[in-house]
């Protein structure tokens, strides 16, 4: 027996989302028309040209690249922290008791105030902004991590005590697969929240990245240039979901299929 | 191996007595009572599953067990399925695959074999252990006459090929006799062993 091909994932939604993005333009286009201001709502076409020039000169290429840099080291270090305490607290009814009060308190605390404490404890470097993005990300990977672990079947653990799997294999096959759709899940909701708090932290004490541009873009009341740089690094973040996050899920969710 | 047991309590209900029992490489046992007489959980102690018992387990035999599920891992083939849990080469995995009559499944994902094939895999992932004494917990349940008979003659082949022993869980004396083991029955209240 063949499996049968899957149609691609992206097609069903393709035709829906192409025309609800053209109609956002539309609104978006109509309503600059409509000021008699363009400082404050410039053109579509007026932001597209200023991210063309941006990319020609390079600007675009090495800002956005050290923001996705700092979105990058946050994300590793907040997923691995918040896996390995979400997996802990799951497994753990002592550690779940011991360690709950702060992860509410940690997931309470406003980003900002994160931001600022980590500059003046750690210093206005990169330790601090990426130490400080991730503080912000680990209290919500934890939480959604732990719910998974709570559900993980005892039966399989039985299985892989009865057969003496080594802990690393266990985590490997038995653990980690099951965790599969907390870990995208958390991953999903991590990387939208994460780098939106990057810029935070660039605009606040950084200079370089998307936040700083748009923090000199804010003094000048440039709109055309802030939503450049925004609209810019959107794409970029998409193109991480659809080109990178996604084919991942699909490959983790292939054993789910029935033959064919 | 064998095992001499004190008590086994869940809370303040005890549900196993005093019984011993020993068994070792080549023979074969069936351990029969009805349901929630605590057949499992003395197969659980005698696995090593279940530690929170009153009594002494030694001995230093490899075992292996066939849970009452197949219990397989569904995000991984069935030659991984095999590789993965009993620490073996995927060429053996796939010897041992050919040898319970999967051979021509060994990419296939367990949801999407049958439940008599699912059984049949945790069976062969059982026998790549290599085990001296193989520990089984009402494997034939939920599966049509034919199908059973046939797990069952199975199950008598490849005990003989490996001259493994064997302590079977179970309500029917009949799979019993088919395995040629002889038969234990437990019974009363906390449990204990009696012979035929």
């Amino acid at each position: 027996m063949t499996q049968a091909p899957k149609p691609p994932a992206l097609r069903p939604g393709l035709v829906p989302g192409v025309l609800s993005i053209l109609a956002m333009l539309l609104v978006w286009t109509l309503a600059s028309q409509l000021t008699d201001r363009p400082q404050t709502l410039p053109a579509p076409w007026h932001v597209a040209a200023r991210i063309a020039r941006l990319a020609q000169t390079g600007e675009l290429w090495f800002n956005a690249g050290m923001t996705l840099f700092r979105v990058a080291a946050s994300f590793a270090l907040a997923m691995a922290a918040g896996m390995a305490l979400g997996l802990w607290m799951g497994r753990s009814r002592a550690a779940d008791r011991w360690l709950n009060p702060a992860t509410i308190i940690l997931l309470n605390v406003p980003a900002l105030v994160v931001v600022v404490l980590c500059y003046i404890w750690i210093g206005l470097n990169e330790t601090g902004a990426i130490l400080a993005v991730a503080l912000n990300k680990i209290p919500v990977t934890t939480v959604m991590l732990r719910e998974g672990a709570r559900a993980l079947r005892p039966d399989l653990d039985d299985m892989a005590r009865a057969f003496r799997m080594r802990p690393a294999l266990r985590l490997r096959h038995v653990v980690l697969p099951q965790l599969a759709p907390h870990i995208a899940a958390a991953a999903r909701a991590g990387i939208s929240l994460i780098w939106k708090i990057v810029l935070v932290v660039e605009f606040l004490g950084r200079s370089n990245g998307v936040g700083f541009k748009i923090h000199l873009l804010f003094s000048s009341f440039d709109v055309e240039g802030v939503l450049a740089w925004a609209l810019a690094f959107v794409a970029v973040m998409l193109a991480i979901d659809l080109f990178l996050l996604r084919p991942w899920e699909r490959r983790a969710n292939r054993w789910r299929q029935d033959a064919a | 191996m064998r095992l001499d047991l004190e008590s086994r309590s869940f809370g303040p209900r005890q549900v196993l007595g005093r019984l011993a029992l020993s068994v070792a490489r080549g023979e074969r046992l069936a351990i029969l009572g009805p349901s929630g007489i605590g057949k499992s959980t003395l197969l659980r102690i005698l696995s090593g599953l279940d530690r929170d018992y009153r009594g002494r387990r030694e001995g230093q035999e490899t075992l292996a067990m066939v849970f009452q599920e197949p219990v397989l891992l569904p995000w991984r083939d069935a030659v991984a399925n095999i590789a993965i849990p009993a620490g073996c080469a995927a060429a053996q995995a796939r010897d041992w695959l050919a040898r319970v009559g999967l051979a021509g499944h060994e990419a296939k994902f367990p949801r999407q074999l049958s439940l008599g094939q699912q059984r049949r895999l945790a069976l062969a992932r059982a026998f790549a252990v290599a085990p001296d004494i193989l520990l089984m917990d009402e494997p034939f349940t939920s599966l049509d006459a034919e199908t059973g008979a046939r797990m069952l003659a199975l199950t008598d082949a490849l005990l003989s090929g490996s001259g493994a022993g064997l302590v079977l869980v179970t309500h029917d004396p009949a799979e019993a006799a088919a395995l040629g083991a002889r038969a234990l029955h437990l019974g009363g209240q906390p449990a204990r062993l009696q012979n035929d």
